[in-house]
């Protein structure tokens, strides 16, 4: 296997969780900031506040200047970790060893082991930042033989196939394409230096005595001299990631879009370590108070469109009391996914292969548990009592009795038997002496004046009279 | 002209009305003369029946009891959406359901009794479903019926919809809408709609709802209620085996 490096880099990381729940307007000026409390600066602009003349590095009050709209928001070096350990989740869908790169805002994949699986790395490179994009992410990615040429290739925008690429693409690269220190950098520069390749052919004992060990060890890394081993990220057995809402929305309907983002991530990140969930719970937290909205499932899942699905019914259904500001997912116990259960080759006649679940799931999603059940026959010579809803997964047990009328009221019914024409009968039913709901009727066949043939009983305890308590219809 | 008339008819541009529901997808009713009736010999697949009935009650589920019942054991489902009452478990059972294969769907309000029809009649391949469509079914419009006409076709499923007989106002999307009626002991089936036929046929069909009960031990007179108490005492232990007792008067 030959060990091949892919650096994806979210330069604009700050930024883009600002921007990425649409919560600013393009056409808006906004900055990120570093969070000085003396001297404030600018780290990152977007491309609105760029068109009006500010720039990264400015101080803040001097960006304020250039255009009063702007909006200056400080990092948050928490929420980017978040961010990239989430992503280093989905990421684990491409690659068995991901590392978390804080320092340069982003992640570490080796490649080389998934490229039968998932073609050449150049193309996965390309292909990681086409996914990122839509999740809101401006990314960049290279790749090299050794973890420093992948984070230069994706700094610079190239892939290096091999040692000897690298070697051939350092000759032309000038001097600031490495990550020296600014006052290494100045150092070099100030002995003539400008290009890579004049660094490369010093000896390695005068580099270092001038510029520190660390330059050398760095070149050494970068070169494959010198081992570089990465620490690898761990997936989790739970996913939380929440978004703050571009402004307060009231209507439940306007959800599903913020939603569906983090079904997305979820979905990535389940493929990642080959689980799947069953059951989701959506936090909203709104202007007072929060609500959420937990979906189950009949067995786990990770189809971003099949979850989707769900949540547009639930969230037909769902009143927010207030406009809601933040929502949140939740996926708490990752599960086994088998996925023969999403066989391609599912025969529809096949008795095995239950079709009803999606449906059920559907109907359940929207109308609750208790809506959608089966029905079970119970020993008990009582009508009332003998029979009873079933949860679908009991056996559904069940005496004949043919003669009986198809459908029973939930409540019998008080009536004058001289209305009713009597067709057969009686037929005693006396039970249920050990439950405290002893009963002892005489039940009759009767038709009445529209020619409905009904069911009546006549009770003699506990509360004598003629009932109706079913229909033959 | 040297092509005889037979051969000609074979033509594929002929457009031959009953032929071509001859060849309509249908479902048996099990009652052999209402099969005869009906063009396709059944209850129209893949399309809406709308069986309109004058009360409740008098005897619509045991017109199509025969075809669920079937559906049912060869592992069809049988959704029924908003159903008035309880289907009697043993009593289905009896009429050969398999209730394992039977779903009983309840919603809220008109707007979730018809989204929930929708969804039945698109979600499963094969089966039934039935409807009694909940609040003010008669108001159903023809756009809603239109859409359950749409997705039993894409369903290809047996859908019937339980409706009060002043539906028959309405126009219908239905492939199928048949009166019912009682009459004495009968059920009488008017049709009122049906592609591929004319209206306004008639049939009566034998009510066989009730069968005589069946006397599982001997007749006891219905006075000896007293003596039955005391027998009940007796036999603390077996309620069960002496709580029924069918009687003829």
């Amino acid at each position: 296997m030959k060990i091949h490096w892919l650096a994806l880099q979210l330069p604009h990381l700050a930024l883009d969780l600002q921007t990425r729940n649409g919560a600013v307007p393009r056409s808006l000026p906004l900055a990120i900031g570093d969070g000085d409390a003396r001297r404030p600066r600018l780290l990152d602009v977007n491309p609105a506040a760029e068109r009006l003349g500010i720039c990264p590095g400015m101080s803040s009050s001097a960006a304020q200047g250039l255009a009063g709209s702007l909006r200056v928001i400080d990092r948050d070096p928490r929420r980017e970790v978040a961010a990239l350990e989430r992503l280093a989740a989905w990421s684990y869908q491409y690659s068995s060893a991901v590392s978390i790169d804080a320092a340069h805002h982003g992640l570490l994949l080796e490649s080389g082991g998934s490229e039968r699986l998932l073609g050449d790395s150049e193309a996965l490179a390309q292909q990681l930042t086409a996914e990122l994009q839509p999740l809101g992410y401006h990314a960049r990615a290279g790749t090299g033989p050794t973890p420093e040429a992948a984070r230069l290739a994706a700094r610079r925008g190239l892939n290096f196939a091999d040692l000897d690429a690298l070697q051939q693409a350092l000759e032309m690269l000038p001097l600031d394409a490495l990550t020296f220190t600014a006052e290494q950098r100045d150092g070099l520069e100030r002995m003539g230096f400008r290009h890579v390749r004049e660094v490369l052919r010093l000896p390695r004992k005068a580099l270092a005595r001038r510029l520190g060990t660390d330059a050398v060890d760095y070149l050494d890394r970068l070169l494959g001299v010198r081992p570089d081993p990465q620490c690898h990220w761990r997936p989790p057995e739970s996913f939380h990631s929440g978004m703050d809402l571009p402004a307060e929305v009231a209507s439940s309907q306007a959800l599903l879009f913020p939603l569906r983002r983090l079904l997305v991530e979820l979905c990535g990140v389940l493929r990642g370590c080959d689980r799947g969930v069953q059951s989701l719970t959506f936090h909203f937290t709104l202007r007072r108070g929060t609500e959420t909205l937990t979906l189950g499932l009949q067995q786990p899942t990770r189809d971003e469109a099949h979850l989707l699905q769900l949540l547009k019914e639930r969230l037909e259904q769902l009143r927010l009391p207030q406009p809601a500001r933040h929502v949140a997912l939740e996926a708490g116990a990752f599960m086994g996914f088998d996925a023969t259960a999403t066989g391609l080759f599912v025969d529809p006649g096949d008795p095995d292969s239950n079709p009803l679940d999606p449906l059920l799931e559907r109907l359940r999603a929207r109308l609750g548990n208790q809506a959608v059940t089966g029905l079970k026959g119970v020993e008990d010579h009582r009508p009332e009592y003998s029979w009873s809803e079933r949860r679908l997964e009991e056996p559904a047990e069940c005496r004949s009795m043919p003669h009986r009328p198809v459908w029973l009221f939930p409540r019998p019914k008080r009536c004058r038997i001289e209305n009713y024409r009597v067709l057969a009968g009686p037929e005693r039913i006396e039970s249920g002496w050990w439950d405290g709901d002893d009963c002892r009727r005489d039940y009759f066949v009767v038709r009445d004046r529209t020619g409905s043939t009904l069911w009546a009983y006549r009770e003699y305890k506990p509360r004598p009279g003629w009932y109706l308590h079913g229909l033959f219809g | 002209m040297s092509t005889s008339l037979p051969a000609s008819l074979q033509h594929p541009m002929l457009w031959q009305g009953r032929r071509r529901h001859d060849r309509m997808p249908t479902l048996a009713t099990g009652h052999e003369r209402l099969d005869r009736l009906l063009p396709g010999g059944g209850w129209p697949l893949g399309a809406l029946t709308e069986l309109l009935v004058e009360h409740d009650g008098v005897g619509e589920l045991s017109l199509v009891l025969p075809t669920l019942a079937r559906i049912s054991r060869e592992g069809g489902w049988a959704v029924l959406v908003d159903p008035p009452w309880t289907p009697y478990p043993p009593a289905i059972h009896g009429h050969g359901m398999d209730l394992g294969r039977l779903l009983v769907v309840r919603t809220p309000d008109a707007t979730a009794s018809l989204w929930a029809c929708e969804q039945a009649l698109r979600g499963v391949r094969g089966g039934v479903v039935l409807s009694w469509l909940r609040g003010r079914r008669h108001e159903a419009g023809f756009a809603h019926l239109r859409r359950l006409q749409l997705a039993a076709r894409s369903g290809r499923k047996g859908a019937f919809l339980f409706r009060p007989a002043s539906a028959a106002a309405q126009a219908t999307p239905a492939a199928l809408r048949l009166h019912l009626e009682a009459r004495e002991a009968d059920l009488a089936v008017t049709v009122l709609k049906c592609r591929g036929t004319h209206r306004g046929q008639q049939l009566r069909l034998k009510h066989r709802v009730f069968p005589e009960p069946r006397p599982e031990r001997t007749a006891r007179p219905v006075r000896a209620a007293s003596s039955e108490r005391r027998q009940d005492e007796g036999a603390l232990h077996a309620p069960a085996t002496h709580s029924t007792k069918p009687l003829r008067s």
